[in-house]
């Protein structure tokens, strides 16, 4: 069989659009191709390439877990050429995608460990694929934490999930919002993520620490959890440079020799450590 | 190796052979400018035989600068996308030279060895290339110091060396030597010898070997700010670059009809790193120039085992702002 060309797009019908945050949405979507679908599979920690005929691509990770057959989830902020265009889109459009690229997540050395995850405003769309994909067979693992946090109540996305991993006592959860971005009636604390994680401590032993956002979370989150007696291949990050291809090639995501799309973009601390700081 | 020899006087009728059979040729043509740029031609006439060194390289062959990924269409009943890759003619390179030919082992194991691109794959197959050693030379050239020479065979199908009233033909590969065979009586057969006395005298700026382990340590080196002193990020290097891989991709058209467009890019651009937050990676020249020499001589090494540089001196004689990349090499090496 000839090689897969990989710019070709599946299409896809948008089947669900969500309303997150402002300017953030969460598009359902369905393959328009039942051949496509059945060929189709990911694994968490990967991402696609989403486009717009006429427009371009934008690069997200897939936001839904594999555990939930039949579709996929993206969630993304209107806020460039691509994802404007792809905000104007209606229930039963279809979109261009591409994937799944990218290396995943080692669920499987993860049995029995404390899972620990850490997340602001719409680095949440990463994790949550993964989240899920735990909390689908949750007797697998130790104690679930999340702290996820953004900069105003009305940036926190998933809302619904939240209320819901909030009441779960198979899950501990710490809401934050940045300081000023509170409103009357919040009920969760106050203070940047990094500050959070620094006065809640997140036990290191036999735990494995996700951490995945804007840069400056990852560059402040990853030492604190050092500090906290967290093993370097313990923690791991998603890097989310800026992407065209997605296979290695074009070779806009690179960080020294390392390509994010294809080497990562999963990357534990000590590999991050042993890359030049441009990401 | 198969050797032959072809009388200089009938290389044009080789030639003019090459474009009968069907094949798209693609030679130096001097234009009005001055200089010479590869491009399709319809007889020897055309062809340029005096120069050191074409404007751009051939690499648009294989990887144009503008390449449509696929077409789409809008209706009634969906999204049709078509691509024109069947429409790729056979096409030959003639006169490029070793260092540009080199270029394309590069290019080859860079887009086929891991993820294989569909699209190079489709030219490389439907590509021979036919190039000519270097007479003469000029100082940007510093092959000699990236391991190659004026009469490297290293990438070519056929590499012509021309030898007083004949050329001596050094047919590499099964390609090179299919494409003589559509004018076989214009060639006797012939025996290796050397091509030294005829070939271009290059002196070599650096030991490769050095550079390879001093690079290692280079990312901290202070010399890479006044290695990119000036440098306001045209990206005429990479652009002129045999090796220069990066690309964008980019829709033109409108959201029922258009194609889809993969187009040169740099990694000098500002914007080549950028996020949607705004937040840059890469944030000054200086690291931008770093980041493109040390791909070249470090990070190419580590990820395919190959230097990609190959010293034709393009990114030198282009550079605005007088930039020599083997100077830079030396300083953040020292």
């Amino acid at each position: 069989m000839e090689p897969k060309n990989q710019y070709i797009p599946y299409k896809m019908r948008i089947a669900n659009i969500i309303e997150e945050a402002p300017l953030v949405q969460t598009y359902r979507l369905e393959f328009v191709d039942e051949k496509d679908a059945a060929q189709f599979s990911f694994k968490a920690g990967q991402f696609a390439e989403y486009g717009v005929f006429g427009e371009g691509e934008s690069t997200f990770c897939i936001a839904s877990s594999p555990t939930r057959e039949g579709y996929l989830e993206c969630t993304f902020r209107s806020s460039g050429r691509v994802t404007k265009a792809l905000a104007n889109c209606e229930l039963n459009d279809i979109i261009g995608l591409r994937g799944p690229f990218g290396n995943t997540f080692p669920i499987e050395e993860w049995y029995g460990k404390n899972i620990v995850f850490i997340t602001g405003g719409i680095g949440l769309p990463p994790l949550r694929c993964l989240i899920w994909n735990l909390l689908d067979q949750r007797e697998k693992f130790g104690d679930i934490t999340i702290y996820y946090g953004a900069r105003t109540v009305n940036d926190l996305v998933y809302k619904e999930e939240l209320e819901e991993w909030k009441n779960r006592s198979d899950v501990n959860l710490f809401l934050t919002v940045d300081p000023g971005g509170e409103t009357p009636d919040w009920k969760g604390l106050v203070g940047f993520v990094p500050t959070i994680l620094e006065q809640n401590p997140p036990k290191s032993e036999n735990s494995v620490a996700i951490i995945a956002g804007p840069p400056i979370l990852i560059k402040m989150g990853m030492p604190i959890l050092g500090k906290n007696g967290f093993e370097n291949n313990n923690i791991y990050t998603t890097l989310e440079n800026r992407m065209k291809c997605g296979v290695g090639k074009c070779g806009h995501c690179t960080v020294g020799k390392t390509y994010v799309c294809k080497d990562g973009p999963v990357f534990t601390y000590d590999e991050v450590l042993n890359m030049p700081p441009e990401y | 190796m198969e050797i032959k020899n072809i009388k200089s006087t009938n290389i044009p009728a080789f030639f003019d052979q090459m474009i009968k059979s069907g094949k798209v040729v693609i030679a130096p043509v001097l234009k009005k400018s001055g200089k010479v740029f590869f491009e399709a031609v319809q007889s020897y006439d055309q062809v340029s035989t005096d120069y050191i060194q074409t404007g751009f390289s051939a690499k648009s062959v294989v990887f144009p600068k503008v390449e449509e990924l696929f077409s789409f269409k809008k209706d009634d009943e969906g999204i049709e996308i078509t691509n024109n890759l069947h429409t790729i003619p056979e096409t030959v390179v003639w006169g490029l030279r070793p260092c540009d030919a080199s270029a394309f082992n590069y290019l080859t194991e860079f887009f086929l060895k891991e993820n294989p691109d569909t699209y190079f794959t489709a030219r490389k197959e439907k590509t021979t290339l036919i190039a000519i050693s270097c007479a003469k030379a000029d100082n940007a050239c510093f092959c000699t110091s990236v391991e190659l020479n004026p009469g490297s065979t290293s990438g070519s199908d056929i590499l012509l060396t021309a030898m007083g009233e004949s050329v001596y033909i050094e047919l590499i590969t099964e390609k090179g030597k299919a494409a003589v065979e559509t004018a076989a009586s214009l060639f006797t057969p012939g025996e290796e010898k050397s091509k030294e006395e005829f070939l271009a005298k290059v002196t070599s700026v650096f030991s490769m070997d050095e550079v390879k382990v001093r690079i290692k340590t280079a990312y901290d080196s202070a010399e890479w700010k006044h290695a990119s002193m000036g440098c306001f990020g045209c990206g005429a290097c990479a652009f002129a670059c045999p090796t220069c891989t990066c690309f964008d991709i980019q829709d033109e058209g409108t959201q029922d009809s258009g194609k889809r467009l993969r187009c040169w890019d740099a990694c000098g651009f500002g914007l080549f790193t950028k996020h949607t937050s705004g937040h840059n990676p890469r944030t000054n020249q200086t690291e931008r120039r770093r980041q493109r020499l040390m791909h070249k001589f470090k990070y190419s090494v580590e990820n395919l085992g190959i230097v990609s540089c190959v010293g034709c001196g393009r990114c030198i004689r282009n550079c605005p702002a007088h930039l020599n990349i083997f100077e830079n090499i030396l300083s953040v090496t020292k």
